[in-house]
């Protein structure tokens, strides 16, 4: 099967897994003790008013009419509407999609940077106190709550010297705008990459500061994984024949160990980055709260909560396309990085 | 096991990058710090509420909402800032006079002229006719007019003339001012709130579409939402404002950012990246922050109380002599100090303190008053073998602050009568309210903030038949439903006072609530800001706010 037909593939069978998924869910959701009808009323208690509203959200019909009525408007790109603001499940999802993938995305280079060169430092220096203190680093990084892990930097970095501030995305009034040209507006929503397209670098500087202690949080947080790994993948390909080999043909130490041994060792670490990544465009909760960053995290939470129904199949509508999507990009990305290894 | 020998150290260029990127991000943090400070006609505000579901008064019916309609729009009177909310503390605001019919049963209100709204169409007794008749025909199901009853109790409106605006109701209300001082009667600007919209709901990136209030200190300009959840706001001074020349509001703009929690917005306080914080901050943090220099804590009455209720379906709940020993079981004082460190303030009445009419009801049964409970128990067949066995619920998924600590100090409290056993049980907000329409739970915590500020409001929904009927706690007595239907219709204050005097012995008597605790209130502002005013009314008054620097 060519890359092409695979890709295909992989897409089309995304589907059938939403369908059980979001099958699933529907159902799940409205076993869960709690009536999403009667938060509406704090205070409201009138049978009649309660039905009314009941009949509006369509929850008076049977369960497979609602349960075909909504997997139709699925299919037609509709997820419905959220059950406590009524504002579409799509447009909240989407809105704050840009933040978690900003955040996503330099959490996981702070991870891989600073798991990958520690793990390395621990594998050159192995069984010595600096390989003993690193491992035992992974594991304390990765053990620590990751909430107390930001309220440290945020009581040092925030309050304590002032440096970077402790919660939110960004000063107010500051967001950048995009690229604006021709009545044209090019924005992303990723508040770096659209005060680079804007040409402003002291909203590109705000955006990273306030990034940056949430970043960090993370990246530390899951670095811990990425350093085991690393460690344990270059172990091994450091006593393997082709380095020893390598070794032998008199190759500098500096090549043999990054040429040789990282780069074969990175394959597995390139998957679970892929893994790691899904995961946190689903939403990093703890620290989306910490630092009040407006992403999806607390999203699911807070439906849960308010049991809206339609805004939890949404989300996880959201969740399983991101994670086949990104299941589907590591692998394709594997086919290139190993040759041996074809799709 | 042999390793690669390692080359010796890092390289001049890479310790040349490193240098320069520290540097850069150094300088770069610092001189984007300096951007973070606030100019003397700004004040930031944070804040871990939000709007739950919008700025409609037909629909908001949440703390938050009703705060950005005041800052927004106005009503027919306000309540004096600082008072205690009594007959006499209503204020003019976009009415100069007022008058009701000795039968209590037509109230006339006479106009400010020379108001406009903000798209220069001039304020007159239509807006006001407009706005409450819409509020009672869209008469949305989640919305203050059902929830409080507008219809009920307004029967017509009348607008003789321009200036003129008469209201007709179905019986003598005696807290109708209040009901005009809240913000589900603020007048809305027709023009932005058509009578067939059921809602006028949060437009991305349009303020003026998101609202319909106008005639306020301060315009909307600016309200952000990212999944469903607000994350920034901004008012801006209303020129037009009639009190503009007054010097009202004090502060030109004010921006509202919203914070996860109570820790995210102590921290944001703390650091001083917000001029104001206020609701929520835990107990624990206001102690904490009463000590530092460079925050200041203000304090006020509360209106928010919280208390038992009884489910007298479940025996023996049902007896009242049961019901008054667990409320001489309580110990009051111990949650106050306990779990709000003293930030609260023990109830006997479900009247507030500080409210006009309010009585100490509950103190003739005591605190842990222990021999009572003995006494009063062992009369019904309980004791030191045979308990009375209690399950005691309380909320658990953060809808009220610190309700499993308020549960835990209960069931001690209860425990040590030595003839009371107590279970506890935890649910979250959406299982607690199926279970209270369930009538499942014997012995339940509830909160209550005020629709309006007048002991109505606190006596009607929780002891007249009807009115109490969303709690299910199957309570009914004839003799109180009728005290409260004279209260509400008594007009003159004194009478009205002796009214509640009796609800409140009656309710002592009857115990089917418990009164606990009144939270206190309280903001932490830097100690550049001025003009916060916490009272009864739970109002918080953006347009009284200012600053002395940056």
């Amino acid at each position: 099967m060519g890359s092409g037909s695979y890709i295909a593939t992989r897409i089309l069978m995304t589907i059938p897994t939403i369908v059980l998924l979001l099958t699933f869910i529907f159902f799940f959701v409205r076993v869960l003790p709690g009536d999403p009808v009667l938060l509406h009323f704090e205070k409201q208690a009138r049978p009649e008013v309660i039905e009314s509203l009941r009949h509006q959200l369509g929850f008076d019909r049977p369960i497979l009419d609602q349960y075909l009525d909504y997997m139709l408007g699925v299919i037609r790109g509709d997820l419905g509407k959220s059950m406590e603001d009524f504002s579409p499940v799509s447009e909240q999802v989407l809105s704050a999609f840009p933040a978690t993938l900003e955040l996503s995305i330099f959490s996981m280079i702070i991870a891989v940077i600073v798991g990958v060169l520690l793990g390395v430092v621990a594998s050159r220096s192995y069984n010595s106190s600096a390989d003993h203190f690193l491992r035992f680093f992974g594991v304390a990084v990765y053990a620590t709550p990751i909430f107390f892990i930001g309220m440290l930097l945020q009581l040092l970095f925030g309050i304590g010297l002032h440096l970077f501030p402790t919660g939110g995305r960004m000063y107010p009034g500051m967001e950048p705008c995009g690229l604006s040209f021709g009545g044209t507006t090019i924005r992303t929503g990723l508040y770096t990459i659209d005060s680079i397209l804007e040409g402003n670098p002291v909203k590109f500087i705000l955006a990273l500061e306030y990034l940056f202690l949430p970043s960090v949080t993370l990246g530390l947080y899951l670095s811990g994984i990425f350093l085991r790994l690393t460690r344990s993948n270059m172990l091994d390909t450091l006593f393997a024949e082709f380095t020893i080999a390598a070794k032998a043909r008199g190759l500098k130490a500096k090549t043999v160990m990054y040429s040789y041994a990282l780069r074969n060792a990175l394959l597995p670490i390139f998957t679970m980055m892929g893994l790691e990544f899904a995961a946190l465009l689903g939403g990093a909760v703890l620290t989306e709260t910490t630092f009040s960053w407006p992403g999806l995290g607390r999203y699911l939470v807070q439906r849960i909560a308010f049991r809206d129904y339609t805004a939890i199949q949404g989300a996880v509508v959201y969740f399983a396309l991101v994670v086949s999507l990104t299941s589907l990009v590591v692998d394709v990305a594997y086919s290139y990085l190993d040759p041996r290894i074809r799709v | 096991m042999q390793t690669t020998r390692a080359s010796k150290g890092i390289s001049n260029t890479t310790k040349i990058i490193i240098a320069l990127v520290v540097v850069i991000l150094i300088l770069g943090s610092y001189f984007g710090y300096q951007m973070l400070t606030h100019p003397i006609d700004t004040i930031v505000m944070g804040t871990t509420d939000s709007v739950q579901s919008s700025l409609d008064p037909s629909d908001a019916y949440d703390f938050f909402g009703w705060e950005i309609i005041q800052a927004t729009g106005c009503g027919l009177v306000d309540i004096r800032p600082g008072s205690q909310a009594g007959p006499n503390d209503f204020v003019p605001a976009l009415a100069t006079s007022w008058s009701s019919s000795p039968d209590g049963l037509t109230w006339t209100f006479t106009l400010r002229r020379g108001v406009k709204f903000s798209d220069g169409t001039g304020f007159t007794s239509y807006a006001v006719k407009y706005s409450i008749q819409r509020g009672i025909e869209i008469a949305n199901p989640d919305g203050p007019f059902l929830g409080i009853g507008y219809g009920d109790i307004i029967n017509s409106i009348e607008t003789p003339d321009d200036y003129t605006v008469v209201f007709h109701l179905n019986f003598p209300f005696a807290p109708f001012l209040s009901l005009m001082a809240c913000p589900a009667s603020y007048v809305v600007n027709p023009n932005y709130a058509p009578m067939q919209y059921f809602r006028i709901n949060y437009t991305e990136g349009n303020a003026r579409a998101s609202s319909p209030m106008d005639l306020g200190p301060y315009i909307l300009t600016k309200w952000t939402r990212v999944a469903g959840k607000d994350v920034e706001m901004r008012l801006d001074a209303n020129p037009d404002h009639w009190n503009a020349t007054g010097g009202y509001p004090k502060t030109k703009h004010i921006i509202i950012k919203f914070y996860s929690d109570a820790t995210a917005l102590r921290m944001a306080i703390d650091a001083g990246e917000i001029d104001v914080a206020f609701r929520q901050i835990t107990a624990t943090d206001v102690k904490d922050l009463q000590k530092k220099t460079n925050v200041k804590v203000w304090q006020g009455v509360g209106a928010f109380i919280q208390y038992l209720v009884f489910q007298e379906k479940i025996k023996p709940f049902d007896d009242p002599r049961v019901r008054q020993a667990i409320a001489a079981a309580v110990n009051r004082t111990a949650i106050t100090s306990t779990v709000f460190l003293g930030l609260a303030q023990p109830l006997y009445s479900m009247v507030p303190n500080g409210m006009a009419g309010h009585q100490d009801a509950f103190k003739q049964l005591g605190d842990a008053n222990y021999d009572f409970v003995r006494r009063t128990l062992r009369d019904v067949g309980y004791d030191e073998n045979h308990k009375l066995v209690v399950d005691l619920w309380y909320e658990s998924s953060g809808h009220y602050a610190s309700s499993p600590d308020i549960a835990a100090v209960l069931k001690s409290s209860l425990e040590a009568s030595g003839v009371i056993t107590v279970n506890l049980h935890g649910a979250d907000w959406p299982t607690y309210r199926s279970n209270m329409r369930a009538e499942s739970m014997a012995v339940y915590i509830l909160g209550w903030y005020p629709d309006y500020v007048d002991p109505d409001n606190y006596v009607y929904p929780f002891l007249h038949s009807s009115g109490g009927s969303w709690l299910h706690d199957n309570y009914a007595s004839q003799a109180m439903d009728q005290l409260v239907e004279e209260s509400r219709s008594e007009t003159d204050a004194v009478m009205r006072n002796q009214l509640y005097a009796q609800i409140q012995t009656k309710l002592a008597a009857d115990a089917p609530l418990v009164p606990l605790f009144q939270s206190s209130a309280w903001a932490v502002t830097r100690p550049v800001v001025e003009g916060v005013v916490l009272d009864i009314t739970q109002n918080w008054r953006h347009w009284l706010l200012y600053k002395t620097g940056g």
